[in-house]
């Protein structure tokens, strides 16, 4: 075997990691550990001197593998493989140690953060004596792409692709295509009509010889992995078609909150109180009428109905303020000596042009009531005989510090979006990641908010986070662009931290088979050993911790590495203070 | 004064880790004992793994894994919690405390919920004392 000759580099993170972490001396400690050639602290390891200082230390000391203590694997670890691999390495000859998410962010005392440091950085030290190269498996990609819904997001990824010459398959559970936005009359801010503009689009998907539009369609089960993913479904006609694509869209968008469940808005009751997306029907009718078909003369808006409220959504569903502010204006203009009341928790119209609209709203004679949902939320009911209006709404107006009854003959509920009911199952036939308000997650909430953890699925639109529909597109697009890289690429480098047998120890038990998610495992009958798939293998390791000889290896996470890890964590000399 | 226990800490990739990383960037403080280590799922956590933390000198241990249903790699987590109840009784038979081993599922979002379990566990286990299994096994030898 090779000299183990080791490279340990420390982050400062600017003052991030070095603000709680004695960096210098996590360095200077390192440096005396075995087959540690040199140790090194530096502002940003990740920067682009940062990696030359990696890459001029493996030509100069020669160095055969490399620790890193930074940020999350999770952000930059690709990073620094690609570094070692311009320091002519094999990528796998390096390892991170994770001591700002979950050191110095998450600890007070620098004194047992720099001793928790240490202990990760000499438990990266100890495993990577272990490590061994791997050789990247390059797959061709499919050119082909599926897309999941066919709303204004899946409308434009679709069209994005397809224009590009590549194949679309665009799934649409319902029998149009068109999504929300197709629901809506005009569209908050600046007042386009949303057939209009979303029209033409789905007439170009229909007729585009790239794009196969399959309606009424849901997907039951997708396998594979970039590159080359298939599916089966069933058409309207009870046809089943075989797909094969290397890339998925998640375009499922958004349901909204049912207000039944709070039962101071009576939705459900009192037919006068409407939510936002059955008012939007009301107005592509043309007339604002109540349910007895009069003219209403006092109409109020209620904001945040489930949104920003710990017992139903915590979040803020964003679309609201505006649409809310939109609907003002256009009752105004129908109903121009109407009452109009905007009852609101806070105003949160954002984005171009929004503040404007506010600003010209509160010039048309509209009142903005402010409550406080700590202070418990507007109760709507039904008005007296000898009251000129139909309900009245009692409230403790935040602003003015009175309890105030407002009179109403249309209610609007500003109802909050949230995630589409199908969304978990879908998570989980994809095999990607939700947040706790089921909405999916994208690889990084900064720097890749268009990817998911899973490679070759991208999620974009409402399905993602409530938004509007300048950021769904402008989401789909980027997701296009992405596929269309790797498709211009043709091919695309995976991970090979594949399961591997040890023929002469496989005794033949076939445990491993039992266990395996993916079928990946085969037994050959004339050797008596388990054979692995590499190509179904994902490597999730459940082989390696069910073997009882050790025969079956989970590659760059062997029971070698992992044991030697946690003996390097477990080092005495790093051991806390006590007190 | 304190005694203060080490905790080594077996976190999925998909799931648990990226919580706990969130706890991180959402600058959650919690108790430094927790030492963590990656693997890409719980179903790849060998027994072997827990007893050679305990006999390293671990004072607790702690699992964490995805929620049943959002394994990434469909059905690893339940195989994980089945070998825990198993190894619960084996500790316990080895003469460690089965509280010392811990198993908790920690979605990506979860930041807090780690945190908090960070703080947890570690109160537990420092109310359970040293685990002298080290000693023993050294004197033993």
């Amino acid at each position: 075997m090779e000299e183990v000759r080791i490279g340990v580099y420390v982050c400062w993170c600017g003052n991030n990691i070095a603000k709680m972490v004695d960096v210098e001396d996590v360095s200077r400690e390192m440096e005396t550990l075995p087959n540690v050639v040199i140790s090194r602290d530096y502002k940003y390891m990740c920067s682009d001197p940062g990696q030359d200082l990696i890459i001029s230390d493996v030509k100069k000391h020669k160095l055969n593998r490399v620790v890193v203590a930074a940020c999350s694997p999770r952000i930059h670890e690709l990073t620094f493989r690609k570094a070692l691999e311009n320091a002519g390495l094999n990528p796998y000859m390096f390892q991170m140690a994770n001591i700002r998410e979950h050191v110095s962010w998450v600890h007070r005392s620098r004194e047992n953060a720099t001793k928790k440091a240490k202990s990760l950085v000499a438990a990266a030290i100890n495993r990577i004596q272990w490590h061994e190269a791997l050789n990247k498996r390059s797959v061709e990609i499919d050119p082909a792409t599926l897309i999941v819904g066919g709303g204004i997001s899946g409308i434009s990824a679709a069209l994005e692709i397809a224009d590009s010459g590549k194949q679309v398959y665009l799934v649409e559970k319902t029998s149009q295509l068109g999504g929300y936005a197709a629901q809506i009359d005009l569209i908050s801010p600046f007042m386009y009509n949303a057939a209009q503009l979303i029209n033409p689009k789905i007439e170009h998907v229909y007729i585009h010889p790239n794009i196969k539009v399959f309606l009424n369609t849901q997907i039951e089960e997708i396998s594979g992995y970039i590159g080359n993913f298939e599916t089966k479904i069933t058409n309207s006609e009870n046809q089943s078609i075989e797909l094969k694509f290397g890339n998925i869209i998640l375009a499922i968008g958004l349901s909204t909150f049912n207000p039944s469940k709070i039962q101071n808005y009576k939705y459900g009751i009192i037919p006068d109180v409407v939510t936002s997306l059955e008012l939007e029907q009301v107005l592509k009718s043309g007339k604002i009428l109540t349910n007895d078909g009069n003219v209403p003369q006092n109409i109020a808006i209620i904001h945040c109905v489930g949104s920003r409220n710990s017992n139903y959504h915590e979040y803020c569903s964003r679309l609201c303020c505006k649409n809310a502010l939109k609907y003002s204006n256009l009752v105004r203009s129908a109903i121009p000596d109407a009452n109009i009341f905007e009852i609101y928790a806070d105003m949160r119209a954002m984005g171009n042009g929004c503040e404007e609209l506010y600003s010209a709203t509160s010039l048309k004679n509209v009142m903005f009531l402010m409550f406080d949902q700590k202070n418990g939320l507007p109760e709507v009911r039904e008005a007296s005989s000898k009251d000129n209006c139909k309900m009245l709404i009692e409230f403790d107006e935040k602003l003015s510090g009175e309890r105030i009854e407002v009179p109403a003959d249309l209610v609007i509920l500003m109802v909050a979006k949230e995630a589409h009911k199908e969304a978990k199952k879908l998570a989980q036939t994809v095999g990607i990641s939700m947040c706790g308000n089921q909405f999916f997650i994208e690889r990084h909430p900064k720097l890749d908010p268009v990817a998911t953890t899973t490679d070759g699925i991208y999620v974009v639109g409402s399905c993602q986070a409530p938004k509007d529909i300048p950021d769904s597109v402008a989401q789909a697009r980027a997701a296009a662009a992405r596929i269309l890289g790797t498709i211009n690429k043709g091919s695309v480098e995976v991970e090979v931290t594949t399961a591997k047998v040890n023929e002469d120890t496989c005794c033949g038990c076939q445990t491993c088979i039992s266990v395996c998610p993916y079928t990946a495992i085969s037994f050959d009958e004339e050797k008596q050993v388990s054979v692995v798939n590499e190509v179904l293998c994902k490597g999730c390791g459940t082989c390696g911790s069910a073997c009882p000889t050790g025969a079956i290896r989970s590659q760059h996470f062997t029971d070698r590495q992992i044991l030697s890890q946690i003996k390097g964590l477990l080092d005495k000399s790093f051991e806390l203070q006590e007190g | 004064m304190d005694f203060e226990p080490t905790i080594v800490s077996f976190l999925c990739n998909w799931c648990s880790y990226t919580g706990a990383d969130l706890a991180g960037t959402s600058r959650m403080k919690y108790a430094h004992n927790i030492r963590i280590i990656r693997v890409m799922c719980s179903g790849r956590i060998d027994p072997i793994f827990v007893l050679e933390s305990f006999k390293d000198g671990a004072d607790g241990v702690l699992i964490c894994g995805c929620h049943p249903g959002d394994c990434h790699y469909h059905e690893g987590n339940y195989k994980c919690l089945r070998r825990y109840h198993l190894l619960k009784k084996y500790i316990a038979q080895m003469g460690i405390d089965p509280g010392r081993l811990h198993l908790e599922w920690i979605s990506a979002s979860e930041g807090k919920q780690f945190a908090e379990l960070a703080d947890s566990f570690t109160e537990t286990v420092r109310g359970l004392g040293p685990c002298h299994v080290k000693e023993i096994i050294e004197n033993f030898a």
